[in-house]
């Protein structure tokens, strides 16, 4: 069984009901008050996203100021659950554009109940795909006032398309100017040791499609990973081209990928949905290109006075440059007054956080940039205990550059009416998870 | 936050309201009904939109019930959907009145636009009444036929739903065969996916009691049907994939060339961006590769990247699902994961359950090769501000060492935790060091030195008391003031409120005394005292035992209390390889998430029992709990009784002579007995059953082994009895009946409800033979009727208990 969902709810934080959808009539009707009184009031609450009540099983989820709880009496498939609740959020987000929260919710709660009657049937998980459903599901249907003719749309015609062969894509699109966007958007995973060794270190990627093409285009997508060139050389019977190759150490692919192919030739074609989606994502773990070197020196001077120096380099291309560098260096809870210096962006003590914030706007490459300070303490008699050090957390952006150093070699597009594309590449690494030990 | 909130909420349609407003609304909702004035359809929405609002806060807006109906005749399909959602939500409750939107439902059913079919017909379906079940056959024959397959796909769905309001219908429409057939043949893959999903359903349950059924459930699996579906995999949705692996997952292909051309088909699944999608595929080629162990431990290989790149992208609660499945793998073949403990190092800001899960692989993967690694990350982890990580991987530092890797660095860096002087640390540390010494006896001298530098008044948990305090007794020889030290807490005994800390001063200061008998005597003189006045049974007791085993002969005393000890090679492992074995054939549901076989976590008995489920909810932590319950309150009354024991004897305790009490106790233990067996004899029966069948009035039966029959045992009877008016005036809570039933020698075991439904479990035994009755009764006090299934041990008596149990029950309040 994927799922068998009994129920749907949707709470807002105080646990009020802002949607409820039963499914199955295996769950009593006062389940969120079970909800509510077992994992809402106590401490329970994030400390795991599964949990039994009675009988059943309840899967909650935040996202922003909203908890999805899914609530099943049956052994089910958590994953599948977890990746239901996500898709059926990114599909009403496409509906409402951007913010999912709980006044997104209020607003348009009869479209939610229009689409959750599709996406899930008795439990089971139907059609989430927001193309498709947007034929014959419409915002416009329920806002517009005048809409006293909902059915003028040609709605037979959609529901061929509910269950058609190429689900994510409807035929008949035209543009006047034929368009692709790719993002390679990279994060950077970092753990150092204090002394400045990699304990961990790996590169999620993803790569971000916006596709404004006519027609049923076929696209082709080729990259500089290892096993595609030496597929590609294998092919043509000529030597792989010198210059840096990468390893993937494991890709997924969007379900319009053509996986069958990518397994026997290593490229990646496929016929592309309508708009934006993510079309592939990658992991990486070796050869990874740090962006930043950071080196702490951190001493703590008797019981009240720390000195703390933070020296922070910038290791990728001298005309490249970082953006929104946020280096978050943490101090003692009885911090009662400090002076910082830095030879670039700002800093200063956020108490709330525990930590000083520095925040360099543009970090250009091949350069560094210290932070020196003088922590002052209030001594506690109480506290004997140590200090015990967070780590340093880093946040930046650095466009044009991949940790993993990823490129698109080409991308092709073909079409019977033999239009011309016009095809635009962005680079991006951002920190993900980027802790320095101190 | 909140206020804000507040303000943004106000303009909103869906704020709670009085019982005026939904008169209000039904009264506009009359006056649209009939109107067919242009716009009529715009107002009608914004009052279908109120109506729904109020619903979903819960305001029961039953009563605008026939005004929605009668609104109902509509082209506006936004309105016809939240129509059919209103009366979806109240049909149940309002069976007569449900009745009126058939016509228009099957109006729709037959309607032009298969968009309009559809959606009437999923809503006919949801409508879980069941005396209008005769409509909905009909259509769903017409729907399966359908040429569109969007009404198929529906209609599919749809006869599950009648499985589950009347299965016999449902058998009798032979609406399984068509579905079988729409599975092999359809050319849409939604409707074949949908039919694959309420055959394995209906089937599923079926199986138990049809041969047919099972043989059907069988053919499921069969080559020719997972061939087609495999063959056609590509052209399932994401979700519907999921379904296919799965039911692969069953098949068990006759030779290997078949294992490999499975998996060479569904290698690339193993890329899909659904991580679901993944997750299946990897449970088929666990499943498909087990009897060859090579393939197997390949299939290890090939399926880690893939877990571990899902494991590091999406949220935190997928990430938690996937890790689950990952733990599940670590700890079936930890050897193959050594290699990547690097991946399962914890980031700061994950949360907890995803960094314990991660420690306790961690703590599995170390061998000779990765300890250091692991131990030294593991000891950035004990200084953690979070309190709850920082003791996991501490325990999780010892467990290391008692897999008897690098021991010596290890216990090293414990003695060091130790010199962090946190107390939570220094409890854990205390704890571990205990069971290392156990261990590993020789590293007792560096150990001692630094516990013995411990002050127990730093030590507050019960656990680090006690560990602390059993390692003062075991070393007391080589710790210069262990004497004092267990002085010093015997002294404070009134203010110890663990008996596990009292029980282990008591043990320690007997083997201490052995060892240094002038420093301890009197210590250990009134540590027995203290212990014999005791309020805790087990300390009392033990106190006891060792005063007179001291009395009785000195040296046998030693013997006892200080045996030559073998060092523990191997600690008991938590759960069996047959449990673990089947939360593996569970891969990939939530038995690998709770770490325990489904069994254990759905109760059977709840499900597709439709009419009371509603229950649950009341029955709050279910029926479990309740069990556990009832059985504490039975050890109440008979520990009540054994507590109110030392109480009596202390002050004959302290005034007489050491050789005195022992005898007093002793006369008041048997006066206390019989007190005992004085109040099981009150509560004699007021009517003897009869005399075919003679219960045992003192029947015990624990809540396992209950469940565990029920579960075995198949239903001998199953009837309606009926309730006296008197009883039903008295039943405010199940424990009137309760107390009703046990006169007559029926005990209950579990209960819960709230009026007018109950549900009692209730059991009784054979005087002559340990023979058992089960009982499952469920009350409904409005209709003074009660349902009863019996399950018997013998079947043969099941009828005379039957009849038993009806009269007792007709009884209930006549008394």
């Amino acid at each position: 069984m994927p799922v068998s969902a009994s129920a749907i709810y949707f709470l807002n934080l105080r646990g009020d009901v802002l949607i409820n959808r039963l499914y199955r009539d295996d769950v009593g009707g006062n389940m969120v008050d079970a909800f509510r009184l077992h994992i809402m009031q106590t401490k329970e609450l994030g400390t795991c996203p599964v949990r039994q009540i009675g009988g059943c099983s309840f899967f909650y989820m935040r996202i922003s100021n909203v908890y999805i709880v899914i609530v099943v009496s049956s052994n089910a498939n958590v994953a599948c659950a977890f990746k239901f609740v996500v898709e059926a959020v990114n599909l009403f987000k496409s509906y409402f554009g951007g913010a999912f929260d709980e006044d997104a919710i209020r607003n348009n709660f009869v479209l939610i109940y229009e689409l959750l009657d599709e996406i899930m049937d008795f439990g089971y998980p139907q059609n989430l795909s927001p193309e498709i459903l947007k034929l014959y599901i419409t915002q416009e249907g329920v806002r517009s006032p005048f809409s006293s003719k909902p059915t003028d749309k040609p709605v037979p015609n959609a529901t061929l398309q509910v269950t058609g062969a190429v689900g994510w894509r409807r035929e008949g699109l035209v543009y006047k100017k034929n368009e692709v966007f790719l993002d390679i958007v990279e994060s950077v995973n970092l753990l150092m040791s204090s002394k400045g060794s990699v304990l961990r270190c790996d590169v999620t990627g993803k790569i971000l499609m916006k596709c404004f093409l006519s027609g049923m285009p076929d696209l082709k997508l080729g990259l500089n990973d290892k096993i595609g060139l030496e597929k590609e050389a294998e092919i043509k019977s000529r030597p792989t081209k010198s210059g840096k190759t990468i390893e993937l150490d494991d890709v997924t692919f969007h379900q319009c990928v053509n996986l069958t192919r990518f397994n026997s030739e290593k490229t990646v074609s496929f016929v592309p949905p309508d708009g934006e989606f993510e079309l592939m994502k990658y992991r990486i773990t070796e050869g990874v290109n740090l962006p930043f070197r950071v080196l702490p020196t951190i001493k703590e001077l008797g019981r009240t006075r720390m000195e703390v120096n933070v020296k922070v380099k910038s290791v990728f291309g001298a005309k490249m440059f970082a953006l929104g560098v946020v280096i978050k260096v943490p101090v003692p809870k009885q911090t009662a007054k400090t002076s910082v210096q830095v030879t670039s962006g700002r800093a200063k003590y956020n108490a709330s956080m525990d930590c000083l914030m520095w925040k360099i706007r543009k970090f250009p490459g091949q350069t560094e940039s210290t932070l020196s300070a003088e922590v002052e303490l209030i001594s506690t008699i109480a506290e004997k205990k140590s200090w015990t050090r967070p780590p340093i957390q880093m946040e930046f952006q650095v466009p044009m550059f991949t940790a993993s150093g990823l490129r698109v070699r080409f991308l092709k597009v073909w079409e019977k009416s033999g239009y011309n594309t016009v095809e635009w590449v962005r680079y991006i690494t951002k920190a993900g998870a980027y802790e320095i030990r101190c | 936050m909140a206020p804000q909130a507040q303000s943004q909420r106000s303009p909103s349609p869906s704020q709670p309201s009085g019982k005026g407003e939904v008169s209000d609304l039904k009264m506009q909702l009359r006056q649209l009904a009939g109107s067919r004035a242009p716009g009529t359809d715009d107002s009608k929405r914004d009052l279908f939109k109120k109506v729904i609002s109020y619903m979903t806060i819960g305001i029961d807006v039953s009563s605008v019930f026939s005004e929605m109906v009668m609104c109902s005749a509509t082209s506006d399909i936004v309105l016809k959907k939240m129509c059919y959602l209103y009366v979806g939500n109240y049909a149940k409750y309002n069976p007569d009145l449900a009745l009126l939107t058939i016509n228009f439902l099957q109006r729709d059913c037959k309607d032009e636009d298969p968009m309009i079919r559809g959606l009437a017909l999923r809503s006919l379906g949801s409508l879980r009444v069941p005396n209008l079940v005769e409509y909905l056959v009909g259509t769903l024959g017409a729907g399966l036929k359908d040429g569109n397959s969007y009404v198929r796909m529906v209609a599919a769905v749809g006869v599950l739903k009648l499985y589950h309001i009347s299965a016999s219908t449902c058998l009798d429409a032979d609406f399984p065969a068509l579905l079988k057939h729409l599975l092999l043949n359809d050319p849409d893959a939604q409707v074949v996916a949908n039919c694959l999903s309420a055959l394995q359903e209906i089937w599923g349950v079926e199986a138990s009691s049809s041969e047919e059924a099972a043989r059907e459930k069988e053919a499921l699996i069969s080559k020719p049907i997972i061939y087609y579906l495999l063959n056609r995999i590509k052209e399932f949705s994401e979700w519907a994939q999921c379904t296919v692996l799965e039911l692969v997952s069953k098949y068990a292909p006759p030779d290997s060339n078949e294992i490999f051309d499975i998996m060479n088909l569904l290698e690339d699944r193993l890329q899909h961006a659904n991580g679901a999608v993944v997750l299946a595929t990897i449970k088929l080629f666990l499943q498909l590769t087990l009897s060859m162990t090579d393939v197997h431990q390949q299939v290890y290989e090939r399926i880690k990247a893939p877990l571990l790149t899902l494991v590091s992208s999406g949220s935190p609660e997928q990430s938690y699902a996937v890790l689950s499945h990952l733990h599940l793998l670590v700890m079936r073949a930890p050897m193959l994961f050594a290699s990547d403990y690097k991946h399962l190092y914890c980031q700061y800001n994950e949360p907890f359950y995803v960094k314990k899960l991660k420690l306790e692989m961690l703590t599995a993967v170390a061998n000779e090769s990765n300890t250091y690694e692991i131990v030294t990350e593991l000891c950035e982890y004990a200084a953690n501000v979070d309190i709850p990580i920082a003791r996991e991987s501490i325990r999780a530092v010892g467990k290391i060492a008692l897999e008897q890797y690098d021991v010596n660095a290890i216990v090293d860096r414990l003695l060091q935790f130790l010199e962090m002087e946190k107390d939570y640390v220094t409890a854990e540390t205390l704890v571990l060091v205990k069971d290392l010494l156990r261990k590993y006896p020789q590293w007792s001298h560096d150990c001692i030195a630094v516990i013995g530098n411990i002050s127990s008044n730093n030590v507050q948990e019960p656990k680090a008391k006690a560990a602390l305090i059993w390692m003062l007794g075991e070393y007391a020889q080589d710790m210069q003031d262990a004497p004092y030290a267990l002085e010093g807490l015997i002294d404070d005994w009134e203010d110890e409120t663990s008996p596990e800390v009292r029980l282990h001063l008591l043990t320690a200061v007997m083997k201490c005394f052995f060892r240094r008998p002038p420093e301890t005597q009197k210590a250990l003189g009134s540590a027995l005292a203290a212990g014999l006045t005791d309020m805790h049974q087990d300390v009392h007791d033990r106190a006891l035992f060792y005063y007179r085993l001291l009395q009785h002969n000195i040296s046998v005393a030693n013997s006892v209390v200080n045996p030559t000890k073998q060092a523990v090679s191997v600690f008991a492992d938590t759960q069996s390889s047959e449990i673990k074995d089947r939360i593996f054939d569970e891969f990939n549901s939530l038995s690998v998430l709770y770490q325990k076989p489904c069994y254990m976590f759905t109760d059977k008995e709840h499900q597709g029992s439709f009419a009371f489920s509603e229950e649950l909810g009341n029955l709050s932590i279910g029926v479990d709990d309740q069990r556990v319950e009832a059985n504490d309150e039975d050890l109440l009354l008979s520990t009540r009784k054994e507590d109110s024991l030392p109480q009596q004897t202390q002050g004959a305790l302290v005034s007489l002579d050491q050789n005195e009490p022992a005898a007093a106790h002793a006369q008041q233990t048997n006066s206390v007995i019989d007190d005992l067996f004085g109040l099981g004899l009150s509560s004699s029966p007021s009517s003897s059953p009869s005399p075919l069948l003679k219960l045992n009035a003192k029947a015990v039966l624990d809540p396992t082994t209950f469940q565990q029959k029920w579960r075995q045992l198949p239903v001998s009877t199953s009837q309606e009895g009926s309730i006296s008016p008197q009883g039903v005036a008295t039943m405010t809570t199940p424990q009137a009946l309760v107390r009703h039933m046990q006169v007559h020698y029926i005990h209950c075991i579990a209960s819960g409800g709230q009026a007018p439904n109950f549900k009692l479990f209730f059991f009784a035994q054979k005087t002559d033979e340990p023979s058992n009755f089960l009982v499952e009764c469920i009350v409904n006090t409005s209709t003074s009727k009660a349902h009863i299934k019996i399950k018997a041990d013998d079947e043969s008596a099941s009828q005379a208990f039957s009849a038993l149990f009806q009269s007792a029950l007709s009884k209930f309040g006549m008394a």
